[in-house]
């Protein structure tokens, strides 16, 4: 609970566990409509089941027609995809197959890695309508989680519940009131997970309105140096880079920017992204902006 | 812009002399640094030993080109036992953007991360990777059993 005397609506969802914390107890309505917004983002996006909407891309190419949320989720991956190279790449659901995370969690690597598709060639993401050339695997675990809480947090607002808090996991957003109401935000005390260790933390930040996204290598990882974030270029998990954090207004964008730290260093996304952000890299050593300045334990 | 800025930072470091002691300091993803702009001047806090680094305080500054002109930062590294104990950044800009991405690169660096175990922290909520739901996890512990 981020505030005494708050309560939880903890579910499981999109693969992980979430917890929604308000000051009273949610409605029965309310937990239905967040449940079923749950569902619904699954059947468009897991890549887990077969009847879901990437499951279809995946076996044939054609013309898909995504929800409307799906326009900013494709701007914002072709922005870090350019930043990152081809590095981050929603098509990457192709390679992380490869490597054994795949729907049937072999976790059993088929064969050497694979380098996922270049976007150019098989891809076509205008608004909210994707076109494929070939059989592609999407994969839109790097932003997916934060805009599924942005948009749960958005159901929130609209029924007039405007404090709230949500965990997806660890990637967590911190809404407050309407500003025009002149209360903001009350600031939340987070703990950074130590990225070798989940029962420490290397620092703790106040988190005011908005989001703080964390990716790491840690949990997601199976057998011999494999994880979950992989290069597109190469298909290989990122090494030089072990933990991330990332603070900024939506929980997509702050979601996606930990991501692309493991790609691109904090510095040059700040050139296109307001956000605070924070990397810790497998020798030990961290760098972080200016927001970040103190919140690690000396 | 940034970027360039970080990697000249680092040659002012390297220019120095002690560019294979520094490293360990250094970001694992930079390259090595090119010296295309060495130091303007170098001042030791005590003479390094042919053979090896002595121990004491070193300063210099160094230059690079930013998009706003010719920029200036202090580096002053800190030898202890032939290892660098410290570095301390010191931005001298010229301008207020400069200042500002000076700053956060001054401020940004920690050497190693430290470690405190949760129960001792007063916080609420974690920022970490996700949990992740039961076959995940089910599945990893089958080939931890599997390989046993």
């Amino acid at each position: 609970m981020p505030h005494p005397g708050w309560t939880d609506f903890s579910f499981d969802g999109i693969g992980t566990r979430w917890a929604i914390s308000t000051p009273s107890p949610l409605p029965g309505g309310i937990r239905r409509r967040i449940l079923a917004s749950v569902a619904d983002y699954d059947a468009v996006w897991s890549r887990f089941r077969p009847d879901s909407l990437v499951a279809g891309a995946a076996r044939q190419p054609g013309r898909y027609e995504l929800p409307p949320g799906a326009a900013a989720l494709g701007h914002l991956y072709r922005t870090l995809y350019r930043l990152s190279g081809g590095a981050m790449t929603p098509l990457i659901g192709g390679s992380l197959e490869q490597l054994g995370y795949d729907a049937g969690y072999s976790l059993r690597p088929g064969g050497p890695p694979q380098p996922a598709p270049p976007w150019e060639k098989v891809l076509d993401w205008q608004g909210a309508v994707l076109t494929t050339r070939a059989p592609v695997v999407i994969d839109v675990g790097a932003a997916g989680k934060g805009q599924l809480a942005d948009l749960l947090s958005a159901e929130l607002l609209a029924a007039g519940l405007d404090e709230h808090f949500i965990d997806a996991s660890g990637d967590l957003l911190n809404a407050g009131g309407e500003p025009a109401s002149g209360r903001a935000a009350a600031p939340v005390e987070v703990a950074l997970e130590h990225p070798y260790d989940p029962s420490r933390a290397i620092g703790v930040v106040s988190l005011g309105a908005g989001a703080l996204c964390a990716s790491a290598a840690n949990r997601r990882a199976w057998g011999d140096g494999l994880h979950h974030v992989l290069d597109g270029t190469t298909g290989v998990p990122v090494r030089t880079v072990v933990a991330s954090w990332a603070m900024a207004g939506t929980a997509m964008v702050a979601d996606a920017l930990a991501t692309a730290l493991f790609f691109v260093d904090g510095p040059r996304l700040r050139g296109e992204f307001e956000f605070s952000w924070l990397t810790v890299y497998s020798d030990g050593h961290a760098e972080y902006s200016a927001d970040f300045e103190g919140a690690l334990f000396t | 812009m940034n970027t360039s800025l970080r990697k000249s930072v680092l040659v002012g470091i390297a220019g120095l002399s002690l560019a294979g002691t520094a490293a360990g300091c250094a970001p694992a993803q930079t390259p090595a640094a090119q010296a295309d702009t060495p130091p303007a001047a170098a001042t030791a806090g005590a003479a390094a030993g042919a053979a090896g680094y002595t121990d004491g305080i070193y300063s210099a500054d160094g230059n690079y080109t930013s998009p706003n002109g010719t920029e200036t930062v202090g580096v002053k590294l800190t030898l202890a036992g032939g290892a660098v104990s410290d570095v301390q950044i010191t931005p001298h800009p010229s301008n207020p953007n400069t200042k500002k991405f000076q700053g956060e690169f001054a401020g940004g660096i920690k050497s190693q991360i430290v470690g405190k175990k949760l129960d001792e922290i007063k916080v609420s909520k974690v920022a970490g990777s996700s949990l992740t739901s039961g076959g995940f996890n089910q599945a990893v512990d089958k080939i931890k059993g599997d390989a046993k």
